[in-house]
């Protein structure tokens, strides 16, 4: 019996770093050709350096489009919970019944393709007094209509979690303002389920690029754009920036967790 | 002058009444329970007299004042929830301190006030602890804490054990009472639960289906329920059709009876004949089901030595306490 669930034990953990292998080895591909001086007949590469990071990160066109890229990010995620904040309070403390409005409403981002919703935007937004295709202002909005699934389910559980009615119910009786209760007791209760939606919509975000290549393209160029226009360019220059890219993507998700644990 | 006077209060939810005319009176220092079954709008008027339920109309008289017109923050009233409803992001001690913080009360008279407070429901050693640290019952007891810290006008416990295990309901049912005679502060407690309400109370307002049935104390309520309502929901009493009454008692009976199983004795010579047919064990009390001239009445003997116990199928004779009797609407 024990000999065997050993045996499962070591099978199943076969297969795990097999499946981690396989994910990890593309990865592991970039990372060795983002350092490689150069890297063509050979089974390894041929010498290793740092040249493509140090040509990447001194390429102003390449910092700009970070730059835009986090602006952009930012400003929508900041909207999103500005917006989206309040307004789950409000449904879930007066509105319950509009819960099921609201689940409808914050599908649709993804019932329509990216494709097909662009150029939408563009007919809406490309003329007249909303003029404002090739500026980052529409993608802040634009992303924060993809944000707005991530950020209301995530929070709608951590809500539902938390008992709001009664938690708002004896923080007035105590003496606090609805203001108060809301900030002081509700706030700090949605912290988890606020960090979790802000770092899903942020990575999905940071990396999207149809939207930003359709609605803006180079007038205001994002990392992902800058990426594909940069495709015809060394491939050891596109993997320093792939491997770039999914550093920061990776050192902020551990930050996130990070900030997440220490309180709980 | 009642300290707690309730006046016509009126409150439906979309066309439907929960309660109508609703009068109802507590003196200071009094512990009343709101007893009744589920949606019998025990809880709504709770929330009514707190504030965190608007009423239709009708007045709520706190110590002479009516604080219908009065948001919760301003009522003075401590409220105990059947969910704990503490704050998830504070320790225990940050907790209690909230209704003092929000009353900008000094650091070191709060420090001081929670102390107490703490050390009145013995957990003062739990300060620094977050509730998900606790368990129900302590939980509970830091919500109680919470909600006299503030020194409350009138205490409210909204079913405040039933998330509970039976031991530390027992327990904690007995703390409560104790505090709650020591503050002499004035308390309506909610329950479902007949047993609570008959232990802890002064007086027990029976509630069904948003009208009082009866009102009084615990002793009245059991002995004399007013209504058929009021009998089947207090103690396990035997409810007879007029037919019944009158085969068992042998004499013209005109209403329903009412007759509590512990009024009724078993022997073994006697003018009643009757038959075992089934028996269950609560602990002290043997529950019988006797069968006696056609009628099968529920018959509650104290469990005295095992060699008492009659055997299904026995034959055995009744006598039932004529004073025991009631005849209910």
């Amino acid at each position: 019996m024990r000999a065997e669930s050993h045996k499962g034990g070591w099978y199943h953990r076969a297969v795990v770093y097999l499946l981690f292998l396989i994910l990890l080895l593309p990865l592991v591909g970039t990372l060795l050709y983002s350092l490689a001086t150069s890297w063509s007949a050979s089974l390894l590469p041929s010498g290793l350096t740092l040249k493509w990071y140090v040509q990447l990160w001194s390429e102003p066109r390449f910092l700009a489009a970070f730059g835009q890229s986090l602006i952009v990010c930012v400003g929508a995620l900041v909207l999103s919970v500005v917006l989206i904040l309040p307004l789950l309070f409000v449904v879930h403390y007066h509105f319950p019944k509009l819960d099921a409005l609201m689940n409808i409403l914050i599908l649709l981002p993804f019932a329509v393709p990216p494709v097909v919703s662009s150029v939408g935007l563009l007919q809406l937004y490309g003329s007249g007094p909303m003029a404002m295709v090739g500026t980052p202002w529409i993608l802040i909005g634009c992303y924060f209509t993809i944000a707005l699934p991530f950020m209301y389910r995530a929070i709608t559980n951590n809500l539902q979690a938390i008992n709001l009615r009664d938690l708002m119910d004896a923080a007035q009786l105590l003496g606090a303002s609805t203001w108060q209760a809301a900030l002081l007791v509700v706030l700090p209760n949605l912290r988890k389920g606020l960090m979790v939606a802000l770092l899903l919509s942020f990575s999905f975000l940071f990396g999207e690029f149809v939207f930003a290549n359709l609605l803006v393209g180079t007038r205001y160029e994002t990392l992902q754009v800058y990426l594909n226009n940069m495709r015809n360019s060394s491939g050891h220059f596109n993997s320093a920036l792939v491997i770039s890219y999914f550093a920061f993507v990776l050192v902020l998700t551990w930050v996130a967790n990070r900030l997440n644990k220490d309180k709980s | 002058m009642s300290f707690v006077s309730v006046q016509k209060l009126q409150k439906s939810y979309a066309g439907s009444p929960v309660f109508e005319n609703i009068d109802c009176n507590i003196e200071r220092g009094e512990f009343v329970t709101l007893l009744g079954p589920s949606g019998c709008g025990k809880s709504t008027l709770l929330r009514c007299i707190a504030g965190l339920t608007p009423v239709d109309s009708g007045h709520i008289l706190l110590d002479g004042q009516d604080i219908v017109p009065l948001s919760p923050q301003k009522r003075g009233i401590g409220m105990v929830f059947q969910s704990y409803a503490l704050f998830p992001n504070m320790t225990v001690e940050q907790n209690v301190a909230f209704g003092l913080r929000m009353q900008k009360v000094k650091a070191d008279e709060s420090q001081a006030r929670v102390r107490e407070a703490l050390e009145m429901v013995e957990l003062g050693s739990f300060a620094g602890r977050y509730p998900h640290q606790l368990s129900g019952g302590q939980c509970q007891r830091v919500a109680l804490a919470r909600s006299l810290v503030t020194r409350p006008r009138l205490l409210l416990l909204d079913e405040p054990l039933s998330a509970l295990d039976a031991r530390i309901r027992k327990h904690l049912r007995e703390q409560i009472r104790a505090i709650q005679r020591e503050l002499g502060l004035t308390t309506i407690f909610v329950t479902h639960d007949q047993e609570e309400a008959l232990t802890m109370s002064d007086r027990i307002v029976l509630m069904n289906q948003g009208r009082i049935v009866q009102s009084g104390d615990a002793e009245t309520l059991y002995t004399a329920p007013v209504d058929l309502f009021a009998a089947g929901f207090i103690g396990n009493y035997n409810l007879l059709d007029a037919d019944s009454a009158s085969r068992l008692l042998q004499r013209p009976v005109s209403a329903r009876l009412a007759i509590r199983p512990e009024s009724i004795s078993l022997g073994l010579d006697g003018e009643l004949d009757g038959q075992i047919r089934s028996h269950s064990l609560l602990g002290n009390v043997i529950r019988y089901r006797v069968e006696a001239r056609g009628v099968e009445v529920v018959v509650d003997v104290l469990n005295r030595s095992s060699a008492d116990l009659y055997a299904d199928g026995q034959r055995v004779s009744l006598s039932i306490d004529p004073t025991a009797l009631r005849e209910v609407a």
